[in-house]
């Protein structure tokens, strides 16, 4: 009986199933995973207020949310150990009490109220607050108590973000761009002086351009200091925290204020949306510990683009040579094999290569030649979004280089014959018929590169990523790409906040996040490349066979 | 053999090799695979608006004969000539000849169809695309004669921009040689162009082939002895790459004049 369902196979069959299994086990496990640990950091949570005895005799209030569950040792190996089941409770006012969360034995909480009236306060410094609204404080001086008081607060909140987003937009364009302007006028006469060309007449050029920037400035400048008079007149709040003490609260420190007890799950499931949606649109604040991961995301997106640019032309290309025209004599074979154990080369090797090869000798020669006049501080000698691509461009070309050459071979010898037939010379033929062919091929290759490249750390830090970069690579200042910048990115991200955070608690559910938002991101590009592979397939399937 | 002699019938017209005028000139031909001789010492006559024929079993060196009159032996790297073949006077195999322009005048139809994976119109149209042509309605209109010259107009017309991979496998041929003849050559070569075909697909192809040879000079490759018999005006019969026998396709098969020829005609061997 065993011996027969042996001898049919029916072992290795079950053996298969539970392979695929427990790697579809995995696969589901890591990503619910990482979707739990990061989404959960979203929802509003209620805000406890636990009476916690002091060991003195007395007690203690700490306010704040319940960020998870602990234990801690006590006794020796020798008399035997007891856990003590703790709570970690994010307490917030980090200026206030040093640290953002207290461990709290949860034997010694005495009482534990979700009390409707628990404010959480996002702050643009120092993290969350939490405590009760007392009152709220106009900038006429008139003061608001009560159940009005949470109305005016919040109303002053959504007047504060409205000022808020038009002072960056001076700060961030309008003053960005007349510091481009200005830039430019010193890199102008920076030229014209290595030139010797720098007459009076141009001096009084560019003074004159200079004047009227600086005119610019100054109104744009007036501008934004009224904004923020408006801002920081706009009031305070008045805020009992957990010490019993009462907190002064300008407004213009605030982001955001919720009362999550007194939420309805509906208003919690906008609210969370909202959240995430500022955590994807919003720049990041405090060390990356806070606020958004939108350079990262537009980062991550803009290098891979760039990146195919350099790829795909120079791997088909390549590809195209080395099947198509080259003769296969041991100089060929010797250049394939090289190719394929290129794809094999940890990426930290491209990485220092880049650095070199890149950075220091492409770009400091480009800074000598053509951009002298802002020397000795370096344009394209320093590491920047070209020299990030161009690395990771160089670790995906094998992948191109073999997808695309499978591709070429499997085109039928029938399909070219008939080309050349009608008259077709070899690059008619290749153009009008032979890639088209093979184009799901190199589809393929794209994919694969996109999965490597989205994927890659350890280069990156060497060549252009950056943990905070002060602007995007991609503007409204000419020339609008801007190849030279640092950029930031989802996976350097990840490293920089999981390890290098000061607050190791706060960061943790960010890190989760930002992974979860990494691999959608690369699930996003490769199924907008699959589908266009798809499509492909699907109008010159009948040719593969 | 008697049923040969039913099926042939050539308008009672009497062929006769030295009264036709002469499209291509077959002169001292070998042809090397390195150092493997395939075609030793050709010497033939082809005639103008006429269907020659080249039977012989599988390797005797027919199809290879039939690919150096539009010189596709060239992407061969181990293929190596001696001699001359003149179209119309002129040697091809001389260097200057430009390779493109010899395959415009002389077409060719592979065994298996070969459509590109593109639109009806763009298959027929891809000849005239790589002359220069790009005038929307020359092109409708040379689409058009072509495909009906092939036959296949009445049963495209309404879908031309549908893909081609889409056809049947008779119909997928009959598009080869519209898209062949659409660039108007002199010489059509067909290399055993029925033999991935249904029997119905065959004589429709045979039909087609009948009426080309109004305009063009047709060269064909058949393993199939009656679809010589019936398609062709000259039969040439070669064997491991000899021309054995060549004269009009009703003395090859009613009175070889060779005993090879007639050993493989009446099935004794190949």
């Amino acid at each position: 009986m065993l011996r027969t369902w042996m001898r049919e196979g029916n072992h290795w069959v079950w053996f298969n199933a539970m392979a695929v299994a427990i790697s579809l086990l995995a696969v589901v496990g890591l990503i619910s995973f990482i979707v739990f640990k990061g989404m959960g950091h979203f929802w509003p949570k209620d805000i406890h207020a636990y009476t916690v005895q002091d060991g003195q005799g007395g007690t203690v209030q700490l306010i704040g949310e319940l960020h998870r569950r602990g234990d801690r040792v006590e006794g020796n190996i020798k008399e035997g150990v007891t856990h003590i089941p703790q709570l970690l409770v994010k307490v917030g006012n980090r200026d206030i009490f040093g640290a953002d969360f207290k461990w709290v034995d949860e034997h010694a909480i005495v009482q534990d109220i979700t009390a409707k009236d628990l404010i959480m306060v996002e702050r643009y410094e120092w993290g969350n607050m939490y405590g009760r609204l007392k009152s709220v404080t106009l900038g006429d001086g008139m003061t608001v108590t009560g159940d009005q008081a949470w109305d005016i607060f919040q109303q002053l909140i959504a007047r504060h973000t409205e000022l808020h987003k038009q002072i960056v937009r001076i700060q961030k364009y309008e003053i960005g761009a007349i510091n481009a302007g200005v830039e430019q006028l010193r890199l102008d006469r920076r030229r014209l002086e290595l030139d010797n060309e720098l007459t009076e007449q141009a001096i009084a050029k560019l003074d004159e351009k200079r004047r009227q920037l600086d005119n610019d400035y100054q109104t744009l400048l007036a501008q934004m200091r009224q904004l923020e008079q408006t801002a920081s007149a706009l009031g305070k709040a008045d805020i009992e925290i957990m010490n019993g003490s009462v907190v002064s609260l300008p407004i213009n420190k605030v982001v955001e204020s919720i009362m999550p007890n007194a939420m309805t799950i509906t208003e919690k499931l906008g609210h969370y949306f909202h959240r995430i949606w500022v955590f994807l649109s919003d720049d990041p604040r405090e060390a990356n510990t806070e606020g958004g991961i939108f350079p990262a995301i537009f980062g991550t997106v803009t290098l891979v683009f760039i990146m195919t640019v350099f790829v795909m032309p120079f791997g088909v290309v390549a590809a195209v040579y080395l099947r198509e025209y080259a003769k296969d004599g041991w100089i060929t074979r010797a250049i394939r094999i090289s190719v394929n154990n290129l794809a094999g080369v940890p990426s930290i090797v491209y990485g220092v290569f880049g650095l070199g090869f890149f950075v220091y000798v492409l770009g400091h020669n480009i800074d000598q030649l053509f951009y002298q006049e802002a020397l000795p501080a370096p344009t394209f000698g320093t590491p920047g979004l070209l020299w990030a691509a161009l690395t990771l461009a160089l670790l995906t070309l094998p992948v191109v280089i073999v997808s695309t050459e499978e591709g070429l071979a499997r085109v039928p010898r029938a399909i070219r014959e008939g080309s050349l037939a009608l008259g077709a010379n070899k690059i008619e033929t290749l153009w009008n018929t032979v890639l088209p062919i093979a184009s799901p091929a190199i589809m393929t290759g794209l994919i694969l590169a996109i999965a490597r490249a989205a994927g890659e750390v350890a280069p990156l830090m060497l060549v252009g990523v950056v943990k905070l970069a002060p602007s995007l690579p991609v503007d409204a200042i000419s020339p609008f790409v801007h190849l030279d910048r640092k950029i930031m990115h989802l996976g350097f991200h990840i490293h920089d906040v999981g390890f290098q955070s000061p607050n190791v608690e706060a960061a943790q559910p960010l890190v989760y996040a930002t992974t979860f938002f990494l691999v959608l991101i690369i699930v996003a590009l490769n199924i907008s490349a699959i589908t266009i592979r798809n499509r492909l397939r699907e109008r010159f399937k009948s040719v593969d066979n | 053999m008697s049923s040969v002699h039913v099926v042939m019938d050539h308008q009672n017209r009497q062929f006769n090799l030295s009264d036709e005028r002469v499209a291509i000139e077959v002169k001292d031909w070998n042809l090397y695979y390195g150092q493997k001789k395939a075609l030793n010492n050709i010497n033939m006559l082809l005639p103008e608006k006429r269907v020659t024929a080249f039977i012989g079993p599988s390797g005797c060196g027919k199809s290879t004969l039939l690919r150096c009159f539009n010189r596709m032996n060239d992407l061969v790297d181990s293929v190596r000539t001696e001699g001359s073949i003149r179209l119309h006077g002129h040697n091809i195999m001389d260097k200057r000849q430009n390779v493109s322009i010899l395959r415009r005048k002389v077409g060719m139809v592979f065994q298996k169809p070969n459509p590109f994976p593109k639109s009806i119109f763009e298959n027929v149209a891809y000849g005239l695309r790589l002359a220069g042509e790009n005038n929307r309605s020359v092109l409708e209109n040379k689409v058009e004669w072509a495909l009906k010259g092939a036959g296949l107009w009445n049963e495209v017309k309404d879908r031309l921009h549908e893909n081609a991979m889409g056809m049947s496998g008779g119909q997928q041929q009959r598009l080869v040689i519209a898209r062949a003849i659409a660039i108007e050559p002199e010489v059509l070569l067909l290399d055993e162009p029925t033999s991935a075909l249904d029997p119905i697909s065959t004589l429709s192809i045979e039909e087609l082939i009948f009426e080309l040879k109004e305009k063009f000079t047709i060269l064909i490759v058949t393993h199939n002895m009656q679809q010589a018999a019936r398609v062709s005006d000259y039969t040439a019969f070669m064997y491991m790459g000899d021309l054995i026998e060549y004269t009009d396709t009703d003395t090859l098969f009613t009175n070889p004049a060779q005993k090879q020829t007639e050993d493989y005609i009446t099935g004794r061997f190949g």
